[in-house]
């Protein structure tokens, strides 16, 4: 199964103006936003979040658990792709083909699933470069480093689901589209890995009780640590809330900083991941604090030591 | 007896969180009805408790009708603090216990501060 990963996920929220201040500090673009109707917020590639009304008609049914996630959109390489996960899902369970051409269904926990050919754009941009003794990553004068250098979102990078029956779910993507487990954290859940992606993770799930079921946080990959830094101390002086973060994880070796957000679920900045193949030989450990991070520091304002003592101290 | 707010810097409807010395977490004052609730910063979600905005004070839900935690979604009653929605489900908030002088003062009951 040729699937890229999320290209869209589809929020039903109860306040929107919210979550357009929220998405747009992030660093997203709003497109054929209205304060009334919401919109769609996109990265550097095309990819992105659409945001709506809990009450729009026009959305799917809404998780009984309250959470605000309504579908997942996954994009494929091509029509040959897609006609293969019509194929294989039709086998099971009602499979409808839109007039836009995706295809419309349910996962196994009743999550809402969109596919369709992938409309993200190839990205041809570098990546945050490091200099080191035996390898300069940058050319000479070229700087590191600068206050206003841009941090925009690249790509949407992964969604995190709660999910009350791990074994079915991790059944359906592994086994039906085709996902590889990457790494998994016991008595928590899997990472995966769609087959055209490689990605450390699109996806990862965490077993929880069946009124928790929905999104747990989503992220977007940014250019690299630096970018990553520069955006998420950006959100916190403009009054912003951190969750988690900045650290460093250790499954995908990705760097993170989560914030709430009035989607009711945490939004990171990401920047970083491994990316596997199919020689990878997935890893597993318990869950918690040591396994969960290599590195984990709180923001604090700015500040510098200067001078000696005051007189008289 | 610590001073949070006055009663005018709190417009009905609204919540504020507010910094207390020697408190490990905020304290989030709610106006409504008429009425002023003080609960801790303190979703119960995880052990050890975690903070609830998304940005400086920025605590209810869309509607203003629930204290909401903006991490993974939880909502509670804003009389009561019982979680109604989400993953503290049997769970409930901290109270507080305030106090709004005949000025309009709203400060934390005598002793709070050392809780």
């Amino acid at each position: 199964m040729q699937i890229i990963g999320p290209d869209s996920l589809v929020f039903g929220v109860d306040d929107v103006p919210a979550c357009h201040e929220f998405l747009t500090a992030y660093g997203l673009d709003a497109h054929d936003y209205t304060p009334e109707k919401g919109g769609h917020f996109l990265s550097l590639d095309g990819t992105g979040l659409e945001i709506r009304r809990r009450d729009d008609p026009s959305l799917p049914p809404a998780l009984k658990t309250g959470n605000m996630l309504r579908m997942q959109v996954l994009g494929v390489v091509d029509e040959a792709a897609l006609e293969a996960v019509a194929a294989e899902l039709g086998k099971d369970r009602q499979v409808l083909r839109l007039a836009d051409g995706s295809l419309r269904t349910q996962d196994d926990q009743g999550f809402e699933l969109s596919f369709r050919v992938t409309t993200r754009r190839q990205l041809d941009l570098p990546a945050e470069k490091v200099n080191a003794p035996g390898d300069f990553g940058r050319k000479p004068n070229q700087i590191g480093v600068w206050q206003e250098m841009p941090t925009k979102p690249r790509t949407l990078s992964h969604v995190v689901l709660f999910v009350p029956d791990i074994e079915p779910a991790l059944a359906f993507y592994r086994d039906r589209l085709g996902f590889r487990v990457t790494d998994t954290f016991i008595g928590t859940g899997p990472f995966l890995r769609p087959q055209a992606n490689p990605d450390h993770h699109t996806h990862f799930f965490i077993r929880t009780p069946p009124y928790m079921q929905g999104c747990e946080h989503l992220a977007f990959h940014m250019g690299g640590p630096t970018e990553l830094m520069l955006a998420g101390g950006k959100m916190i002086k403009a009054g912003f809330e951190s969750f988690w973060g900045p650290g460093r994880h250790k499954f995908g070796s990705n760097w993170f900083w989560y914030f709430k957000s009035p989607l009711g679920c945490n939004v990171e900045f990401d920047a970083d991941m491994d990316t596997h193949d199919d020689d990878w030989v997935p890893r597993e450990t318990p869950m918690g604090a040591e396994a969960a991070q290599a590195f984990l520091f709180q923001h604090r304002d700015k500040w510098a030591p200067s001078g000696g003592p005051k007189p008289g101290h | 007896m610590t001073r949070l707010c006055h009663l005018d810097d709190l417009p009905e409807g609204g919540a504020r969180g507010f910094e207390v010395p020697g408190l490990a977490c905020k304290v989030i004052v709610v106006r409504r009805g008429g009425r002023v609730h003080g609960w801790r910063d303190f979703c119960p979600h995880y052990r050890g408790g975690t903070p609830m905005a998304w940005k400086r004070d920025a605590y209810l839900n869309g509607a203003g009708d629930h204290i909401a935690c903006h991490a993974h979604g939880a909502w509670f009653d804003i009389e009561t603090g019982a979680c109604v929605q989400g993953p503290c489900l049997g769970k409930r908030l901290i109270r507080v216990p305030l106090i709004v002088d005949e000025a309009g003062a709203v400060r934390l009951r005598p002793g709070e501060e050392r809780r």
